[in-house]
């Protein structure tokens, strides 16, 4: 016996229909929590003002910063290297062994635990560069860990591509690299955007790099240069919730961050979003 | 009927004893020919002859492609194009090539005809002035010429393919391949391309593939058929259709097969 294809079609499509709801009731349920408990603690104050005592009064506004300046100098670190090694890869490498071994240790550097980069950039960076714990040194170590995924969401884009457009510019007597660089990578740069507004995600909430390579405990200034410390919100909502001074007392505090940077997340997500829809515009795909 | 095959005026291709294998697979057989100046050539013959695998050779869009492997000689204007020391993109400018399918860039018209121009180092000044005649020629200017700044997407199918010999145009070839290109327009923008081409060879010299016989019989000078590979037949048009040497040639033009 077995169930006939109208049944069998209608348990499918409630499972499916299932899991699909269940994640998204996640989400949502999660923005609820934070936003619902997270929403009184904002204020102008809170986000422009520096911690007071100990961290249970005042602001995040170092946070803030920290965790912005952290996204621009990892992505500095992470665009510019992923894309090129990402068009070596799509357009130059040849079957060989040399791009299996690149492409192994890519693919063993996405599936690397984070604490595990963070402390190769204490070694690297932080002592063996002497860059000292600095927003420099967090900066190189979260680029190194995002540019896995920088790396392959270009390669996806740049395939993506259609081969016509390489034809019709090669048969013009155009050379390989000014191909690339006049039509390949314009007509990716929505999928490279894409690809990078997942890591921004990533770069805004990993704690354990930034703790071993720069990110202060408590720090009530803005970093003055590279080589200075910092503070970040991830960093700063573990502090206040695990060794703050006052745990039942910072509560809000710390509802207050998680939810600040949630939306620094996604208000760069939705730049980003912007960016990818502009030239996609431009593009007319 | 070799004898005929030998002796074309003025020659500005020749092609001697020209294999092509992609991978194990033997895609052109010794192929020789002689493609004169200033006319057009149509190759016909059924899908999978070789006929666009041929005129690939002649810009060495193969190399693009690994496991092909080519033996022979390809000589243009007397310069063996497969020798050491010649530059491929030099190659493509002299010999430029238009597609099956329309290929505009996701770029506006103006930008897509002065691209190349631009790249291989025409001013801005004269620029706008390469692009107008390049549209001109191509028959286009007149259709588009209050809308270049807008995308090339948003002209037709025969627009666009129109476009694209107007880019190719717009870099100044002497020899320009044709593959195949109106497989995917409409009878009237067939029949503008079909046109434009025949007014293009007093310029140039043109070298189309085409599935279509009444098309090679319309506008071509000369005629080669090709069938598994081989040259089977080559000479004046109207003699391949008229009075064609081969048993297979005829049965081919008269649609026994294909």
């Amino acid at each position: 016996m077995g169930l006939n294809a109208k049944t069998s079609e209608r348990i499918a499509f409630a499972f499916l229909t299932l899991a699909a709801l269940t994640v998204a009731g996640f989400v949502l349920f999660i923005l609820y929590y934070i936003v619902s408990n997270g929403y009184n603690a904002i204020s102008i104050e809170f986000l422009t003002e520096m911690p007071r005592k100990m961290m249970t009064e005042g602001g995040i506004y170092p946070a803030i910063v920290g965790t912005i300046y952290l996204i621009i100098g990892s992505m500095l670190v992470a665009l510019p290297m992923g894309i090129l090694a990402a068009i070596y890869l799509t357009e130059y490498a040849g079957q060989n062994r040399t791009t299996w071994a690149i492409e192994m240790a890519i693919n063993n550097l996405a599936g690397t635990p984070s604490v595990v980069f963070g402390l190769f950039g204490l070694a690297m960076f932080v002592k063996y560069l002497g860059f000292g714990p600095s927003l420099l040194s967090a900066s190189l170590t979260l680029g190194l860990l995002i540019i896995p995924v920088i790396i392959r969401s270009s390669e996806e884009a740049l395939l993506a591509v259609p081969p016509e457009y390489r034809e019709a510019s090669l048969a013009l007597g155009i050379s390989k690299w000014q191909t690339i660089r006049h039509v390949v990578l314009p007509a990716s740069i929505p999928g490279i955007v894409t690809g990078s507004i997942l890591s921004i995600g990533r770069v805004a909430g990993e704690t354990a790099p930034i703790l071993l390579t720069g990110a202060a405990y408590f720090l009530p200034r803005l970093p003055d240069s590279v080589y200075s410390q910092f503070m970040a919100l991830p960093y700063h909502l573990f502090v206040l919730a695990t060794a703050g001074t006052n745990i039942a007392q910072t509560r809000p505090l710390q509802y207050g961050t998680a939810l600040v940077l949630l939306m620094i997340v996604l208000a760069v997500n939705f730049v980003a979003v912007l960016v990818r829809r502009y030239y996609r515009q431009k593009l007319k795909i | 009927m070799t004898e005929a095959i030998q002796n074309v005026a003025n020659p500005q291709i020749e092609v001697k004893d020209l294999n092509l294998w992609y991978g194990d697979k033997q895609a052109l057989k010794n192929v020789s020919i002689q493609i004169p100046k200033n006319s057009v050539t149509a190759f016909i013959g059924p899908s999978g002859c070789g006929k666009s695998t041929f005129i690939r050779c002649l810009n060495r869009m193969n190399d693009l492609i690994k496991s092909c492997r080519i033996e022979g000689e390809v000589s243009i204007e007397g310069k063996d194009i497969y020798g050491p020391g010649v530059d491929v993109v030099d190659l493509r400018k002299q010999v430029g090539m238009v597609f099956q399918k329309p290929n505009p860039f996701p770029m506006s018209i103006y930008d897509n005809i002065a691209y190349g121009p631009r790249i291989h180092g025409v001013n801005k000044k004269d620029l706008e002035g390469v692009v107008e005649h390049a549209l001109r020629s191509a028959a286009l200017w007149d259709e588009i010429s209050d809308r270049i700044r807008s995308p090339a997407f948003s002209l037709s199918g025969g627009q666009q393919q129109r476009l694209c010999i107007a880019r190719t145009m717009a870099v100044k070839p002497e020899i320009i391949l044709f593959d195949e290109p109106c497989s995917a327009l409409d009878p009237i923008s067939t029949a503008k391309i079909e046109e434009l081409i025949m007014n293009l060879k007093k310029d140039y010299t043109i070298v189309i593939v085409t599935h279509n016989m009444q098309q090679a019989a319309r506008i071509s000078d000369h005629t080669a058929f090709f069938l598994m590979g081989e040259l089977i037949e080559f000479g004046k048009t109207r003699q391949i259709f008229e009075n064609p040497g081969e048993k297979s040639t005829e049965d081919y033009i008269t649609g026994r097969f294909g």
